[in-house]
């Protein structure tokens, strides 16, 4: 007998590899630039969402931020609270990988967003097919 | 799109698609990266900055910072988060070498904005978009968040003046090309300013320092402290150089950002008139 807590990560896991399957599968095959920009930023948002999901371990599921600020806690108190808070929260060092991830996908994107503005500016077609011919026509001029 | 046949190139695309991520994730599952439902392993990696990030026993091994995410990416790594703003840096730079010589002024109105109700409702979240993205990198240190994120959420509002008042409201204001940069160039300078700051005091008292150095170390007698102490006010948390490095990159980002959205939304004429395309 298969518990919910299997179910349902099998599920999660299973919805995330389908999803970076079609995207990549898209990214091959639709000829236009702004679908393929579209599908880049789902593909890394997904491989992203599976990083943070590796963080997650049994039983240690809060946000790592040490809620006990307090200075006139006596030392030992305070250390015995970092411990237990270090046995309940999250992985950081996922989420920091995901953090410079989604700075260095934000800044492709909007690099490749100005090139795909300019090539519909010079083109007027985003379709690569077409670009593809435009571009071979002029070089034979 | 209903007539797209299927053909034997995109048969043996979506193959190869499928075998890729197969393979990968039976890596990941083999060497008990993923494991469903999550198990309770050893993670000493965690635990080591999750019980030095606000180190009770021992404040020579400390970010002063209790929130860790925050503290890896600005004292733990530092160097690797600066050189990722530089990226940040160079893909802007980029984006705006493209569309260098073209001059934003009166006439350049890419678009006119939407329809009165738009416009009142867009003017009412344009004042809480802004309090929120500067309440999360003023507390980048405290809670997640931080300056890149709050820069996002800032530029978030200005994407949405841009559609629904059009281009020309923020020009109306002052946010002129050379204003933006100076302002994200200022952020930049801030941020390298901070970084060596220890590092040029310490050189020149004959201290041992480090360039990214957050809080003082055995071997590295001077640091950013931690604490602010107000009195009867009580103490303010500022967690050394983590809270104006949060401050300058929410400055950086958020003036590029609404740059490279602005330069985005430019008709068609105005990218003729600069010359960069024909």
């Amino acid at each position: 007998m298969i518990d919910a807590s299997t179910l349902i990560w099998s599920y999660i896991y299973a919805v995330t590899i389908t999803i970076i399957v079609i995207t990549v599968y898209g990214m091959a095959t639709r000829p236009n630039i702004v679908k393929k920009l579209i599908l880049l930023s789902i593909l890394g948002d997904t491989a992203n969402l599976i990083a943070v999901m590796i963080g997650v371990h049994a039983g240690m599921i809060k946000p790592p931020v040490f809620p006990g600020i307090s200075f006139t806690d006596h030392p030992v108190v305070g250390y015995n609270k970092l411990l237990n808070f270090a046995g309940e929260a999250v992985d950081p060092v996922p989420q920091v990988l995901v953090v410079t991830a989604i700075v260095i996908g934000l800044a492709v994107l909007v690099f490749l967003g100005y090139v795909a503005l300019l090539l519909y500016q010079k083109y007027g077609t985003l379709d690569v097919r077409l670009l593809e011919k435009k571009m071979r026509g002029e070089m034979s001029e | 799109m209903a007539e797209r046949k299927v053909s034997g190139r995109d048969i043996f695309l979506s193959i190869v698609a499928v075998s890729i991520v197969v393979i990968l994730s039976y890596m990941l599952v083999s060497f008990l990266v993923i494991s469903v439902p999550p198990q309770e392993t050893n993670r000493w990696l965690a635990n080591w900055f999750l019980t030095t990030t606000y180190n009770w026993e021992n404040k020579d091994w400390w970010s002063g910072s209790p929130e860790v995410v925050t503290s890896i990416l600005w004292d733990y790594r530092g160097l690797d988060t600066v050189y990722e703003t530089s990226v940040f840096f160079f893909a802007i730079i980029g984006g705006l070498m493209l569309v260098r010589s073209v001059k934003i002024d009166k006439g350049s109105l890419g678009i006119k904005g939407m329809s009165v109700i738009s416009k009142t409702i867009t003017k009412i979240i344009l004042v809480a978009v802004p309090v929120v993205a500067a309440s999360v990198a003023l507390h980048g240190h405290l809670t997640p968040g931080g300056g890149f994120q709050g820069g996002s959420i800032f530029a978030v509002s200005s994407l949405l003046a841009i559609i629904a008042l059009g281009t020309g409201f923020l020009y109306g204001r002052g946010w002129t090309k050379m204003r933006l940069l100076g302002f994200r160039t200022l952020g930049l300078l801030i941020i390298s300013i901070t970084v060596t700051a220890l590092f040029v005091v310490g050189f020149f008292s004959g201290v041992t320092a480090y360039i990214v150095q957050n809080q003082w170390k055995p071997w590295a007698p001077i640091g950013m402290g931690y604490l602010a102490d107000l009195g009867v006010f009580g103490n303010i948390l500022y967690s050394g150089s983590l809270i104006f490095l949060n401050l300058a990159e929410f400055l950086a980002v958020s003036a590029g950002l609404s740059l490279a959205f602005i330069i985005m939304a430019l008709p068609r004429k105005k990218l003729v008139e600069g010359g960069d395309i024909e």
